[in-house]
């Protein structure tokens, strides 16, 4: 292999170690937001807001050298597609990071807030589901584990449930006048925002499976909807064939004169 | 000499051996550490950085490297010898030590280092910290960085790098020292002088209150309800003592009596005990265990154990709930790890344990508290422990009741579902009747 090719591994490898670094420190910030909110600790849900600012700086660079690698190398198949996933994840994370920022931005709004022991415990379950399934989504990653990749949508469901059950817990809360409405509604946003990582971690999954196996989910979404629009067209034109054939009938019956219920009124009639 | 320092001399040592035998060679170099990307102070691991004013480690290196040169022509050993010796000493030690040249590659890490770069988790985040203060070192700096991580589970590292020559050019060295379990020490240290000193302090300081103004009071009716007040703080803080004082009997153990005792008479007697504060509160306790149970301990020691669990569960539990008491005998086979005890001269421990839960419904643990829970005076939440009373020692109890008796104790806590502390017991064959 020449110098040139061992180089460029080199660079893919480094692509790789980043994501591998950059969803330790999502990871990190997700525990640590969880923390900050459940023990009302400002300064640290502070740091947090500031630090998504190394964590927006570290993607960025990580996504030039990706565009960097496309421009330059052109790689082709699996280590194209291993590019482009990589990109994909990037964005995941960075977005997955933002929303932990939400959390602590919504535990200052709601610092006034008393939660319940039911409340605390599903925040910190959910916490704990979702910082899961980022770690889980990146080991699918490093570990181009398509079974843990397509995985992670029926484990995401556990946090989906936690979600439901923290909004049923903050609908009793309001109902039983322990909870303004102001503060329900931003306590029902943080539970979104943990769900929403979750559905991040599903994403990254389908994107690895793409960088596996080069097939998306999608595709099969993408797939159905054009046979329908096939049959749609082909309902049209069959559609469109019936009415001129209507219409050629119609034509052939009022140019007939022999035809019954023609238009044309005998004579003498 | 402190212990990283002498970890920086040999390491100097290695490292001045290690560049010199690199740049004889000429192998193809790495990547330079300094072209990727760095992560400055992530917000997601919290990092503090400094400059070590003394540059010791440069200092160190280049004084041993003359050192150990010396060495070297005075045994007759080759430099290649001391540079095996140099190499297996470093790789055993368990502070993680990475060289890098000139250029920023990495010539050589040991096995304790390699998983900083093996991780996926939070442990990537140390080897980032290494590779930036090692391009801060190669221009000639010492620094020095601590990386905590929250985890789980929570780990605190210190990464030091330092620059050094020798006759071979300008390398870097760094060394990361786990510093988890220091820390976690000084923390456990400092909240118990904290805790205990409010534990004790409290009473003793509202009695003196308490008698100052009663010196003071005319009316009779305000000094019968200050009377009051101090009965209810001296009891509190003989309470403590007592609790102390047993504390301090059963970790000791002089008076540990060995016997073989059902289960379910333990859990009778705890429950007897528990059962006007369970009733007053309109909590139920339900037990549910087989009367053939049976370990060898001291009943006295387990009664304590089990009501510290119940009188724990009770005032943390709901009016109106449950608390559910079973016990449970695992095959050893079922789990070889907990085999087999022998406990006791009675030769009748069969291998198998005892599992012994108290389950609640009540308002749980969170999840960074559960594994100090079982410190003497820890208290989750100061604020709800002093409305519910007790002395912060019970669990610290329990724990030693259960380590008398070579078992452990494990707790299982969702916050607003509930908690379960189970007590793992070595089982023994119940005696016959006959017998």
């Amino acid at each position: 292999m020449n110098e040139t090719r061992i180089h460029y591994h080199g660079e893919l490898e480094e692509v790789r170690s980043d994501l591998i670094r950059l969803g330790a420190m999502v990871s990190e910030t997700i525990g640590r937001g969880t923390a900050a909110l459940l023990d009302r600790d400002l300064h640290a849900a502070q740091v947090l807001i500031d630090g998504d600012d190394v964590i927006d700086d570290f993607c960025l660079g990580l996504e030039e050298r990706c565009y960097r690698l496309l421009a330059l190398q052109s790689p082709i198949a699996g280590e194209l597609r291993f590019i482009l996933t990589s990109l994909r994840l990037i964005s995941e994370l960075e977005r997955s990071a933002d929303l932990i920022v939400n959390v602590c931005k919504a535990s200052r709004r709601i610092y006034d807030v008393e939660f319940g022991p039911q409340i605390r415990g599903l925040i910190e379950q959910m916490g704990v589901e979702a910082t899961f399934l980022i770690r889980a989504a990146i080991d699918s990653y490093v570990d181009a584990d398509t079974s843990l990749a397509s995985a992670l949508d029926d484990i995401d469901d556990r946090l989906d449930e936690l979600q439901v059950a923290y909004v049923q817990a903050i609908f009793r809360s309001h109902s039983e006048m322990n909870l303004n409405l102001q503060g329900a509604v931003q306590m029902a946003m943080i539970g979104r925002y943990y769900e929403r990582v979750g559905d991040h971690a599903v994403n990254i999954g389908e994107r690895v499976m793409y960088m596996v196996t080069g097939w998306l989910p999608e595709k099969s979404g993408a797939a159905r909807q054009r046979l329908r629009e096939a049959e749609a067209e082909a309902g049209v034109e069959a559609g469109n064939s019936r009415a001129q054939n209507d219409e050629a009938g119609e034509a052939a019956r009022l140019d007939s004169p022999h035809e019954e219920g023609s238009g044309e009124v005998p004579d003498g009639a | 000499m402190q212990a990283s320092s002498l970890i920086i001399v040999i390491a100097g040592l290695f490292a001045a051996a290690a560049l010199g035998y690199f740049a004889a060679r000429s192998a193809p170099k790495k990547q330079p550490a300094g072209s990727k990307n760095t992560l400055s102070s992530a917000g997601s691991a919290s990092q503090s950085e400094s400059d070590d004013p003394q540059g010791s480690g440069t200092e160190d290196a280049d004084i041993m490297t003359g050192a150990g040169r010396a060495v070297a022509q005075e045994s007759g050993s080759s430099a290649s010898d001391l540079l095996e010796r140099l190499r297996d000493a470093i790789e055993h030690i368990e502070q993680g030590v990475i060289l890098c040249d000139d250029t920023g590659a990495e010539l050589f890490r040991n096995q304790s280092a390699l998983r900083y770069i093996e991780a996926r988790d939070g442990l990537v985040l140390v080897e980032a910290a290494v590779e930036e203060l090692m391009i801060k070192a190669l221009t000639g700096r010492s620094v020095r960085r601590e990386v905590e991580l929250f985890g789980p589970p929570a780990q605190s590292f210190v990464v030091s790098a330092q620059p050094f020559t020798d006759g071979a050019g300008l390398g870097a060295l760094a060394i990361v020292e786990d510093h988890s379990l220091r820390r976690r020490t000084e923390t456990v240290r400092r909240d118990f002088v904290a805790n205990i000193s409010h534990e004790l302090k409290t009473p003793i300081g509202a009695l003196g209150l308490l008698a100052e103004t009663i010196r003071d009071e005319p009316e009779s009716e305000v000094v019968a309800r200050l009377a009051e007040r101090m009965i209810v703080e001296a009891d509190r803080a003989a309470h403590t003592i007592d609790d102390l004082l047993e504390l301090s009997r059963i970790e000791f153990g002089d008076e540990t009596e060995f016997d073989q005792i059902s289960v379910q008479s333990v859990v009778s007697e705890a429950t007897a005990r528990i059962a006007a504060a369970a009733g007053h509160s309109g909590i139920e306790v339900v037990v549910d265990l087989s009367p053939q149970i049976q370990v060898l301990g001291d009943r006295r020691q387990l009664v304590s154990a089990v009501f510290n669990l119940l009188d724990n569960a009770v005032k943390y539990s709901p009016e109106g709930s449950e608390i559910l008491v079973t016990a449970v005998v695992e095959s050893a086979e079922s789990d070889p790890q907990e085999l087999p005890l022998g406990l006791g001269p009675s030769g009748l421990s069969t291998g198998d344990r005892v599992r012994l839960s108290v389950a609640d419904a009540g308002i749980g643990i969170p999840r960074k508290d559960l594994d100090r829970v079982f410190e003497r005076f820890y208290r989750v939440d100061r604020a709800r422990s002093r409305a519910t009373g007790g002395t912060g020692l019970g669990l610290a109890i329990v724990r030693h009741v259960v380590s008398n008796h070579q078992g452990n104790v494990s707790v299982d806590s969702i916050e607003g579902v509930g908690t379960t502390f189970t007590l793992s017991l070595a089982a023994i064959q119940p005696l016959q009747e006959n017998s």
